[in-house]
């Protein structure tokens, strides 16, 4: 092809005898160029609304209190630029909780964001001078927000106005106290709320590699945080357990759902006029980690991530594929791990109805459905996928980063701590550990980050700050004064979890008793679970402008003559 | 620090125009861009990461690492054809089809990605019916495809069915609201004449714009809205506020060079057509220079550029290539409307497009055929926006037929919707108005 191009090209040039010769080697037929073929971007990076990852969890550090932390615009580069990473101003940021099971919110927090630009004429201009308040005139780009409420469906309420964003990290040059403005950027409202919106060190720690065995690699060159040194926007909020639980009483009801969506308003044009309405589109969904990518088969995945939960159940192939999934029966070609058999039902309680033993399922546990809560009504019960927490778990003293698989059934899938390592969690499950009761030792090291690189904070909004060195490349957050100021997790000043295992209102006699069960039936699913979640990842991580994740995910060819993997029989 | 902004500025634009001297294509980073580091200077800088490259480059690390990742060869694909339309370089379409088929090759079925990826590529080489194709194909499988409407919506735009277009491009923002469905969404209220509309949705595109060169995008289409309305200096500000953004978008040089020559900057306007054409010398880049050329007495040199268009057509078609609408256009600028009325045929006979219905109206209008030409003008009209060019054709028409009324209504409104429409046109469109007796 090229040698056919090049002959006729010097044939057209020597015609013409024009020195043109440079510019006519870009005219292959792809070359075309009509006046009037708009070709406008498809694929457009739209990172400000693009959700990473969930978290929530019983606050360690404040008794009676849950936070719930949602993660924005992936790859987030310190260096890069600099760059600054707002908010979407046209979007709205949700915090959905699901408290009666019926897959609709019952409360709702709601973060609009707004530009306060004084750069004038000078639009490339961040800051003018050291920022050393977030109110410093220097600061010439800033947001803020409006945080408003809705509880059980009502009207939203403006909680506050104008609260202030913590900005994108441009260095210590412009910043040289960034966590003074980190504590800036905390609001406390009436009722003992805590809210936070600004950037912030990406909490979630893997290996990105990890995922390639699924397309023939391996895992001999895993065991570095790649997302070290990326950035993203962090939305949080901290309530009291009543706010959000089932009546008020989050003893009698400790079950909650939790996912995050960012909306846009809808826009018409079939009209005479183009309308832009208070009707919201939804444009991005998250509650279990990826769950929403690899759960749902690549035809209705769209679909998916535009429906809201109340309609999973409806979504008859998504349910099939939970009940089927096609991510074990790859991992079994490769390692000769056996898929469990089909229906997975358990696999419904893990990902549409949580663990319990009231909606009919195979685990014999009642861990953290809302049917779980006294005062729900069954029959109004939705199955839907989102992440399910049970307030009533007290915080351990010693969070086990292998949660409900160690022992620590504060952790992952029992909502979502930012120390979870969710990745070895279900690579062990994946290689049968949990079915054997012992971790598999080939795969110990599991991707080979275990904690994040930087340490989480002891108080809200408990999120690293933003790195500013090079990505990857042992990039610092903060700075040294501020980075002395942010310790790892300590004990939470309450009693030892072995002492408060009420997770759920099935009573059980003992600790271990409840362990055995939880990790006997939790595991035993998530060889599956552990398959459906780890294909997704990369989909958002890898390629923050990607066009769509995989599908199905048969067998590629190159793995299928196969990587030697573990021959572990579940 | 304004200095090194400046420097930096200069040296971006020396750069672009040493390259576009050499025809270069600035190697495999066509964008430069005016940053700023961090860390010396208590002020900042703002410039935005280029996220295209930054995930292209990662996509081909994944790549080399795990050749089998049919799902980094597929969005590798569909970004390779984003860059092709970003930096006006077609040897990326491709490395796109490469990428795409190969994802498709260890991924056979349950690949959308691939497939919309292959569409959109598809619009891109004007292969329109086949993108619609393909479009159609994915929604079968996923009706909620918002990249797969957008697909279908620029096959049928192009196709002459601009009310399944709007109706494509509907469904995509009640799927996905964002730049590439309010784009579309803008160019569907400019084809029906909604100029404020689509400068309206345009603008919210340009607040969800993140990768420079989709900033410039935005800003060249308002550029363009703005100078259809004869707005000089908002055309001017919007081209810019794009350069600013992204100096290596190629389609802001154009907008530039239309402003300047209506403000009789014939220099300055010649040399970015320069410039322009040597970049990306393309037959309707050409045809612009050309026009301008003929306007300010350099009738030679206008020949030139018309030979070198016709060049590029040939090796167009010589590699199978189809663009029958710019071969109609560059005929009529040569004075061959035989040629012309061969080539818009052919094309009317894949699309009914409005800016066919014109070239063919306006063909039959130079063979002499007034009666038949009226009609496809009418069309064009009927069916694309308040287009300066079109009224100027139908009005000339019009006049041919002794229709005078109609004729001093149409020219009267090519002239004022934007009275520098065209330098060769423009003043004809006057002339004749005052042979009707206006002004």
């Amino acid at each position: 092809m090229p040698t056919t191009r090049a002959r006729r090209r010097s044939t057209a040039v020597a015609a013409l005898g024009l020195a043109l010769t440079a510019g006519l080697g870009t005219l292959a037929p792809t070359a075309a160029h009509a006046s009037s073929h708009r070709e406008a971007p498809l694929i457009a990076a739209d990172p400000a609304v693009d959700n990473t990852d969930v978290y929530a969890f019983v606050s360690p550090d404040r008794p009676g209190y849950v936070t719930f932390i949602a993660n924005f615009y992936p790859f987030e580069e310190p260096n890069g630029g600099p760059n600054f990473y707002p908010f979407a101003t046209d979007a709205v940021y949700n915090i959905n909780v699901d408290s009666n099971g019926d897959a609709k919110p019952d409360a709702v927090f709601r973060w609009t964001f707004h530009n306060i630009d004084n750069r004038g004429g000078d639009t490339f201009l961040y800051n003018n001078g050291p920022v050393t308040s977030l109110n410093d005139p220097n600061l010439l780009f800033r947001q803020t927000y409006t945080l408003q409420s809705s509880f059980d469906g009502a009207p939203f309420r403006t909680r506050v106005d104008n609260a202030p964003v913590a900005p994108s990290d441009v260095g210590p040059a412009s910043m040289p106290d960034y966590a003074t403005l980190r504590d800036q950027a905390v609001t406390t409202l009436p009722g003992g709320w805590k809210i936070f919106a600004g950037q912030a060190d990406d909490p979630f720690f893997l290996d990105l590699r990890v995922f390639d065995l699924l397309y023939g690699g391996h895992l001999n060159e895993t065991g570095q945080d790649t997302l070290s040194g990326y950035n993203v926007n962090t939305i949080a909020i901290q309530v009291p357990f009543r706010d959000v639980a089932l009546n008020g009483d989050a003893t009698r009801n400790p079950v909650i759902g939790i996912w995050s969506t960012a909306e846009r308003p809808r826009v018409r044009i079939t009209g005479k006029t183009v309308t832009s309405s208070t009707d919201l589109v939804q444009v991005s969904r998250l509650g279990n980690p990826l769950v929403n990518e690899v759960v749902v088969p690549a035809g209705l995945k769209d679909a998916f991530n535009a429906l809201p939960p109340d309609q999973d159940a409806s979504i008859a192939p998504v349910v099939a594929r939970v009940k089927d999934p096609e991510v074990p029966k790859l991992i079994q070609s490769i390692y000769g791990i056996p898929a469990p058999a089909a229906p997975r039902n358990d696999l419904v309680e893990i990902f549409l109805t949580g663990i319990t033993t009231k909606a009919g399922g195979p685990i014999k546990a009642d861990l953290n459905s809302q049917l779980n809560n006294a005062d729900v009504n069954p029959s109004a019960f939705r199955p839907s996928e989102m992440l399910r927490l049970n307030l009533s778990v007290k915080p351990t003293a010693n969070p086990n980063r292998l949660g409900v698989l160690g022992g620590d059934l504060q952790g992952f899938p029992n909502g979502r701590r930012l120390t979870d390592d969710v990745v070895d969690i279900e690579l062990q499950a994946l290689e049968g550990a949990a079915q054997t009761g012992k971790l598999v030792s080939a795969l110990a090291a599991g991707d080979g980050v275990n904690a994040n690189d930087h340490p989480f904070g002891t108080s809200f909004p408990y999120v690293a700050l933003p790195n500013v060195g090079a990505v990857n490349h042992g990039g610092t957050t903060g700075n040294a004064t501020a980075s002395s100021a942010v310790s790892p997790v300590q004990p939470a000043p309450t009693p030892p979890a072995a002492h408060n295992v009420n997770a759920a209102p099935v009573a059980y006699s003992s600790r271990n008793t409840l362990d055995t069960v939880i990790i006997a039936t939790v595991g035993g699913v998530a060889v599956a679970l552990a398959a459906l979640l780890i294909v997704g990842w990369l989909m958002r991580r890898r390629r923050p402008a990607a066009v769509t994740a995989p599908g199905q995910i048969p067998l590629p060819p190159a793995a299928a003559s196969g990587p030697d993997g573990p021959t572990v029989q579940a | 620090m304004r200095h090194r902004i400046l420097i930096a500025g200069l040296a971006a634009v020396l750069l672009a125009a040493v390259g576009g001297v050499l025809g270069l294509h600035l190697g495999g980073s066509p964008k430069t861009r005016t940053a700023e580091t961090s860390g010396t200077s208590s002020a900042t800088v703002l410039a935005h990461a280029d996220p295209l490259a930054a995930s292209i480059a990662r996509a081909q690390k994944q790549l080399r690492a795990v050749p089998g990742d049919y799902t980094t060869w597929a969005s590798l694909g569909s970004e390779y054809i984003e860059q092709g339309r970003v930096s006006a370089d077609p040897t990326y379409y491709p490395k796109a089809e490469g990428a795409l088929r190969r994802s498709l090759a260890l991924l056979p079925t349950g690949n959308e990605p691939a497939l919309v990826g292959l569409g959109a590529l598809a619009n891109a080489r004007h292969d329109f019916a086949g993108a619609r194709d393909l479009a159609q194909r994915v929604l079968r499988a996923d009706p909620y495809s918002a990249d797969a409407y957008g697909v279908l919506a620029d096959a049928q735009t192009q196709l002459g069915y601009p009310s399944e277009a709007t109706d494509a491009i509907q469904r995509m923002l009640d799927l996905r609201p964002g730049l590439a469905a309010y784009s579309r969404a803008s160019y569907d209220l400019e084809l029906q004449g909604r100029l404020a509309d689509a400068a309206a949705l345009m603008r919210r595109a340009l607040g969800d714009a993140v990768d420079p060169a989709d900033i410039a995008f935005c800003r060249y289409q308002l550029g363009q809205l703005a100078w259809r309305s004869g707005q000089l200096a908002n055309a001017a500000a919007e081209y810019a506020a794009g350069r600013a953004a992204d100096p290596a978008y190629i389609p802001l040089l154009e907008g530039q060079a239309q402003v300047a020559a209506a403000r009789g900057h014939t220099a300055a306007a010649l040399a970015s057509y320069a410039e322009l054409t040597a970049r990306y010398p393309s037959p309707p880049y050409l045809l612009e220079y050309a026009n301008l050329l003929r306007a300010t007495g350099h009738a030679a040199r206008a020949d030139q550029q018309l030979s070198i268009a016709t060049a590029a057509l040939r090796l167009f078609t010589a590699n199978g290539g189809t663009d029958d609408l710019s071969a109609a256009q560059v005929a009529l600028a040569q004075g061959d409307p035989q040629q012309a009325l061969l080539a818009a045929r052919r094309e009317w006979s894949r699309r009914h497009f409005a800016d066919v219905a014109d070239a063919l109206g306006w063909a039959l209008h130079q063979s002499g055929d007034n009666s038949r030409a009226i009609t496809y003008a009418r069309e064009a009209d009927a069916l694309g926006a308040r287009n300066s060019a079109f009224l100027y054709h139908l009005g000339m028409i019009e006049l041919s037929l002794g229709l005078s009324s109609d004729a001093r209504r149409d020219l009267s409104a090519a002239v004022s919707l934007n009275p520098h429409f065209s330098p060769l046109d423009a003043p004809l469109a006057t002339a004749a108005l005052h042979g009707l007796g206006q002004r």
